[in-house]
């Protein structure tokens, strides 16, 4: 009796081991990992009517801050736990780890059949691995866009009123920018907000200044080395923080400021600028219904040779699982919710810019401005600066604005570490 | 089986648990640790590149900002040792004084501590706050006019030490309690003797109190200088090593490098900051050891 307790006892402890690898991804038919917990609702109301329709659950799990999100499913694919839909949220170098590790599955075949046409070109593209690609991945398409979105300089109207400056003409040169601001400053206002704390955001603005300054192929010969981070073209990328700096436009700590509280700074009024992506406009919404403001690109510099270019194209872009048994299933829910109906749900539901272009029309003034300004965003490039490099370049645009370095030695720390990664390579 | 040899398994399987847990959770992961640090590593792709002890040499010749965020821990370390261990030895003596309210005063004491590393540094950067912040408030209500809108966080000379303020009243609870047991063990009959013999408060503080409480001093020292060295949570809660990287102490360099798919390299660091730790506690020890004899 007392061994019968006993193999029973031990069976239970190994029920948990024995079932948890299985049950993970068995939540639903298709179950979807997301990072934006503010949509959460629109997507479940999206996944029930899908079950209504077809009979495949959905079931879609968002984890936030972005950064955990991105380690849960860095350890799900290591711990072979992924589920059907996630992101890797990273950029293409680290995309096609996933890709070439086998977890992430090539959609060319499904696009041909007239799923790829109704897709905004810009997203898709980022998605799309060409023909001789650094990273030696298998040339197609592997990621599908959900949304949209492009980043560009907010301002609040009321306080460009009160400052004495034009809401209807924002300015459009880098001097009228900082003459924007002296006024502003001078009216007691803060001038400029953004999440420059976060790398990515001032790498955003600071990239905006190199394709004004050096274009596609300036970036790309950078890159490859043919073109130092110390060429006047860059100093003049430098500047632009320098300039910022030296006009007080800056709004207090900047340069420790999260993206979550500059949205906050800009929707409670604190400052007349902020540089966010289309994002914005639900967010803004949320914190102060009444807030009125417009967008604006970021000002071109008189010595830009090339024009304007934004951080774009893609918003939220999913992958499917290569390895889940369910991935048709996975496959035919993506081309569902990109169809033209779902994607004007969401639009409206989440103030975003759909990624199907039929489904476009009906977006609110403030987004159509971000959707007429896709085609204005970076192109997706080849190759890749190394993360290192990228991370000196933050750190010291940083450094910049709170005064520390000037652009020349800030010029000099670039190269230096370009040159350490490029030894390392 | 005899009885002895009965015995002596019997025991080895009450340990058995304890050394698994350990095995699996401790001793398996530092191990993996180790032998990570000498792959080239994304942590998704699914073959590693052996590249020996060159990240060692990375990190330690040419990696100059990991140092610098060593020496970032080291300056938060040394303001805790101080001030914050100077701190809960002055109120664990108060305390041990048999005053009114000894247990409430140790509750209080004590909360800092429990609370979450995240939610108490999003607290004071909200303090903190340029824009919005209290700090700020207080002092131009009191006149001091040219703290409007001073962003503590995001000035390169107050950044580390505003960090550093959040970390040691996070941390003076715990050293407080270790510090007052400490006190606590100390016989009343050697203080009653130095009375009765003319000595005053100092002297029985500095031959009775100090000399009894080396191997306390030495404990709390440890566990600031392990807990100082390895802060992380106020660091990405409040700065997230910001400004220019004012604020990076080795594990946000080491979360950095991993975030960033580095993990090879991440694990050396580790490496290198556990062995860096675990000499800085043997020559406290030792130290201590001496000064006890």
């Amino acid at each position: 009796m007392l061994r019968i307790v006993r193999l029973l006892i031990a069976c239970a402890l190994l029920v948990p081991f024995t079932s948890c690898s299985q049950n993970i991804s068995r939540k639903a038919d298709v179950v979807i990992w997301h990072w934006m917990t503010d949509r959460q609702a629109a997507f479940e109301k999206i996944a029930a009517q899908y079950e209504k329709e077809t009979k495949v659950s959905v079931l879609f799990e968002t984890y936030a801050p972005s950064e955990v999100y991105r380690d849960k499913v860095r350890a799900a694919a290591t711990g072979k736990l992924l589920p059907e839909i996630f992101s890797t949220l990273g950029d293409k170098r680290e995309v096609s780890s996933f890709i070439n590790a086998g977890y992430i599955a090539d959609l060319s075949a499904d696009m041909q059949t007239g799923w790829k046409s109704h897709l905004f070109d810009k997203p898709l593209s980022q998605n799309t691995f060409p023909e001789g690609n650094e990273w030696k991945v298998k040339p197609g398409i592997y990621g599908v866009p959900i949304d949209v979105s492009a980043i560009m300089i907010y301002y609040n109207k009321d306080l460009f009123k009160q400052a004495g400056l034009d809401p209807k003409n924002p300015p459009q040169t880098w001097e009228a920018f900082l003459e924007a601001g002296r006024k502003l400053r001078a009216a007691g206002i803060q001038p400029f907000a953004s999440g420059f704390s976060e790398g990515w955001l001032i790498g955003v603005f600071a990239n905006s200044y190199a394709w004004n300054m050096l274009g596609e192929q300036g970036i790309l010969d950078t890159i490859k080395g043919t073109i130092k981070y110390t060429d006047l073209r860059w100093l003049k990328v430098y500047q632009v923080f320098a300039d910022m700096a030296k006009h007080d436009m800056f709004a207090s700590g900047i340069a420790t400021m999260v993206n979550k509280d500059a949205e906050r700074t800009f929707a409670t009024g604190k400052a007349a600028m902020a540089l966010n992506g289309s994002w914005g406009v639900n967010v803004y919404f949320s914190m102060n219904p009444n807030l009125n403001y417009g967008v604006m690109m970021p000002p071109k510099m008189s010595l830009g040779e090339y024009p304007m270019r934004i951080f774009g194209g893609e918003g939220s872009s999913l992958n499917v699982n290569a390895t889940s048994p369910n991935k048709d299933k996975a496959i035919a829910f993506l081309k569902w919710m990109t169809a033209k109906e779902q994607q004007i749900q969401l639009a409206q539901e989440t103030k975003n810019i759909p990624s199907n272009q039929e489904a476009a029309g009906g977006l609110s003034d403030i987004l159509k401005i971000f959707a007429q300004n896709i085609k204005n965003t970076f192109e997706s490039l080849p190759v890749s600066e190394s993360w290192q490099v990228n991370n000196v370049i933050n750190t010291d645009m940083q450094a910049i604005i709170i005064g520390e370095k000037t652009i020349d030695q800030a010029a000099a720390e670039i190269q230096a570490e370009k040159m350490r990664q490029s030894g390392a390579k | 089986m005899n009885k002895a040899a009965k015995e002596k398994t019997i025991n080895l399987l009450f340990i058995l648990p304890a050394v698994a847990l350990f095995s699996i959770f401790s001793l398996y992961p530092i191990i993996r640790t180790v032998q990570l640090s000498f792959y080239k590593w994304d942590g998704i792709a699914t073959t590693m590149q052996f590249v020996g002890l060159l990240q060692y040499k990375d990190i330690i010749f040419h990696n100059p900002a990991f140092w610098k965020s060593m020496a970032n821990a080291a300056y938060v370390t040394t303001l805790a040792l101080t001030f914050q261990n100077g701190l809960a030895l002055l109120l664990a003596l108060l305390v041990s004084r048999e005053i009114r309210g000894e247990n409430i005063y140790r509750t209080i004491f004590f909360l800092p501590p429990v609370l979450s590393g995240i939610v108490v540094g999003l607290i004071w950067k909200w303090i903190y706050d340029g824009n919005y912040g209290i700090l700020n408030h207080f002092l131009t209500g009191v006149g001091l006019s040219h703290f409007t809108n001073f962003a503590w966080l995001a000035e390169i000379k107050t950044s580390l030490t505003a960090v550093a303020v959040v970390h040691m009243w996070k941390g003076f609870g715990y050293g407080f309690i270790i510090l007052l047991a400490g006190l606590q063990t100390i016989p009343k009959e050697l203080y009653e003797a130095a009375k009765v013999d003319g000595a005053d408060s100092w002297q029985q503080f500095k031959h009775i109190t100090v000399p009894s409480m080396i191997p306390v001093f030495t404990v709390v020292a440890i566990l600031t200088i392990l807990g100082s060295m390895q802060i992380f949570d106020l660091i990405y809660s409040m700065t997230q090593g910001g400004p220019a990287g004012h604020t990076h102490v080795p594990i946000t360099r080491i979360y950095q490098f991993m975030g960033n798919g580095e993990f090879g390299y991440s694990t050396a660091m580790s490496v290198i900051f556990g062995c860096l730790l675990l000499a800085v506690s043997f020559i406290q020890i030792e130290v201590s050891r001496r000064m006890n004899k």
